[in-house]
């Protein structure tokens, strides 16, 4: 299992867009990916579960993956926030 | 026409705010509002697997409804939602919630989802978030179609063609669904003119209009009603003369829109072959698809405040994202960024209200006093201009000195020196211009020309300095006359100062949008117009269907006038004999 704090960066905060690429990189691997925010946890394969933390610019959470391909989701997926949700 | 009002008599006039142009008629057709409310039903064990059929069927169902919709739409803002929408039909959660519901705590599938997904929609009400609310409203949407789906056995409910929906609120997920059943207009009783929804309607071409309180009357009682998407007028049971009126709106608005596509796509041209530039002013990026389809050769004024002041927290990252969406639109033409043209009062906590604040701390005065905001501003610009080498200029707003001219300039200097150490590429003759918008500048054009590369007029600001005249005091607002003969002599006296130092002149405000002074600017010499999308083809029309000299020759003349009226009677009759 690994975990790892981060921050969101983008202005806008994790609105509508950006949790949607959130899923869709999380779903891409067979590791279970949680996240953890205001002592509250979420499958983070799930779109309302992320929209429903309304998480704004700034917010801090904790991401935590577990499973096979652990290691490559970990990256991915901080890579995604660190680089504001923006694609390609 | 005194059987106007005996018909009027049985016909009833609703006003809301037009939000998406075009005129709309047929049937009344009331959408029924979201207050589905499904009774938890207990179920016996051995259902449970034919609830969870149920389920999974409609589940399947209504995705393939999403699916069929993305194959049908072109425009990337409906996609975008629909993903989001298809995503929670897949949602790994939210399907495990409802199994348990029906597998462990045994209710009926309906109720299953209508409790599953609440929980989810409560706490997105609860989140005060503005998006999370917006979504709301589809999340609901997409709860209502699957339970509707168990509930009809997957059947759709069908809208006759050619009817107007009324509805309380529409999510944006309806207004597509509703454009593939044809439907001639919308008219909704809340509702904003920046929502999704407006957004929506607005790309598919639906006229809407919003803000409309028709609940007081129930529109399907009556065989026929109208809306107007441009005025926001709605008429319920129309009388002949209004039909007829509302049909000779259609098809004006049919044949200008006819017209605008056939300009749109013309050469910027007049009769005689002599070339002239028309570009688009553009403030948010939902304007952008229309550069293409009004015509628009690049932006002329790319109006960066208003990004500004909706969010805090405007950083250089932030910024580049903004202008590389516009760089991308403008598909390979000059984009002109106007620096930020704010006054204190919308950027700074400490701000104090000013006594003048059109002659007060505001565009290039304020950003030479808050220099991390202009460098901000400028390391974003010019990081971008390194992808995109010559297509970018600087434009500086609200220039009343030379000497700021020199300030600017040294901030930009500044920047520059900070990317070559960190060796970032940037465009190194980036062209800068300024405003011409304060009458001093105006004065003194032909030594701000030996400066700067550019010079764009903004005819509003400068109408209202010259003349002394506050636009929005309703007392003088009389006295607000940009065809002054005063402005005129200062655009004239600009051009001839930008002709010595051999820099172009553009000009930028309202007055470009006109076509008939379009045709003015164009007879001075001044080919480089800059005006909303909307403007373009309206103007192209004049311009494309005159000759040089013809315009020369109106120039001449508006410029010799001196006195405004004469001025106006000038233009009318010159326009009168365009046809």
């Amino acid at each position: 299992m690994l975990t790892k704090k981060v921050a969101i960066l983008n202005e806008s905060g994790l609105h509508a867009r950006p949790s949607s690429e959130l899923v869709k990189l999380a779903s891409k691997f067979k590791s279970d990916f949680f996240i953890e925010m205001y002592g509250y946890r979420i499958n983070g394969k799930s779109i309302l579960g992320i929209m429903t933390l309304a998480a704004e610019h700034g917010a801090e959470m904790e991401l935590i993956v577990e499973g096979p391909d652990e290691e490559d989701a970990m990256r991915e997926i901080s890579q995604l926030i660190e680089n504001k949700f923006v694609t390609e | 026409m005194t059987h106007v009002k005996e018909q009027t008599g049985t016909s009833i006039t609703l006003t809301g705010i037009a939000a998406s142009g075009g005129i709309g008629g047929g049937r009344a057709w009331v959408l029924p509002t979201s207050s589905t409310t499904v009774k938890p039903e207990k179920i016996s064990h051995d259902d449970a697997k034919k609830e969870l059929a149920k389920l999974d069927a409609a589940v399947k169902h209504v995705i393939s409804e999403f699916d069929h919709l993305k194959s049908i739409s072109k425009d990337d803002e409906v996609n975008q939602i629909l993903d989001t929408q298809i995503q929670v039909l897949y949602d790994p959660q939210l399907l495990e919630d409802i199994h348990i519901k029906i597998s462990k705590q045994l209710f009926g599938a309906e109720y299953a989802i209508f409790e599953s997904f609440n929980k989810y929609i409560e706490l997105l009400d609860e989140s005060g978030v503005d998006w999370a609310k917006e979504r709301m409203i589809d999340i609901v949407s997409i709860r209502d179609q699957l339970i509707k789906t168990i509930k009809n056995n997957g059947e759709e409910l069908l809208i006759a063609e050619n009817s107007v929906i009324f509805a309380h609120d529409v999510s944006p997920t309806e207004i597509i669904q509703l454009s593939r059943q044809n439907i001639s207009g919308l008219v909704m009783q809340k509702g904003g003119l920046t929502s999704h929804a407006v957004i929506l309607a607005q790309s598919l071409n639906i006229p809407c209009v919003i803000s409309a309180d028709w609940t007081m009357h129930d529109p399907e009682d009556f065989t026929m009603v109208l809306m107007d998407g441009d005025s926001g007028e709605i008429i319920l049971n129309p009388s002949n003369d209004e039909k007829s009126l509302f049909d000779k709106r259609k098809t004006e608005q049919e044949e200008i829109r006819a017209e605008t596509m056939i300009w749109a796509a013309k050469p910027d041209q007049t009769n005689c072959g002599s070339s002239f530039t028309i570009q688009a002013n553009i403030e948010f990026l939902n304007e952008l698809p229309r550069l293409k389809t009004h015509g628009a050769k690049g932006v002329g004024l790319l109006r960066t405040e208003t990004i500004l002041f909706q969010s805090k927290n405007f950083d250089v990252d932030n910024q580049i994202e903004f202008y590389r969406s516009v760089m991308d639109a403008a598909d390979n033409k000059t984009v002109t960024i106007r620096l930020f043209d704010a006054g204190g009062d919308k950027l700074l906590d400490d701000y104090e209200a000013e006594a003048n604040p059109f002659l007060g701390w505001r565009g290039i005065r304020m950003l030479l006093d808050k220099p991390d905001l202009l460098d901000q501003q400028l390391e974003a610009i010019l990081r971008v201009s390194g992808d995109y080498p010559g297509k970018l200029k600087i434009l500086v707003p609200m220039v009343s000195r030379l000497e700021e001219i020199d300030e600017i300039k040294q901030a930009i200097h500044r920047v520059e020196r900070l990317l070559e150490i960190k060796n970032i590429t940037f465009d190194k003759s980036i062209p800068l211009g300024i405003m011409i918008e304060v009458p001093s500048i105006a004065l003194m054009a032909e030594h701000a020309a030996e400066k700067v590369d550019f010079f764009s007029i903004g005819t509003n600001d400068l109408t209202q300095y010259t003349l002394a005249v506050d636009r929005g005091n309703e007392h003088i607002s009389k006295l607000y006359e940009p065809l002054s003969p005063a402005v005129w002599k200062l655009i004239a006296m600009t051009k001839s100062g930008a002709d010595k130092a051999g820099i172009p002149v553009a000009v930028c405000g309202e007055m470009a949008s006109r076509p008939e002074l379009a045709a003015c600017f164009l007879g001075m010499g001044i080919t480089e117009l800059s005006m909303t999308t909307n403007s373009i083809p309206g103007v192209k029309a004049i311009l494309c269907n005159s000759s040089k000299s013809e315009l020369k020759n109106l120039a001449e003349i508006i410029l010799s006038i001196n006195e405004t009226h004469l001025i106006n009677l000038h233009l009318k009759e010159w326009m009168q004999s365009k046809g």
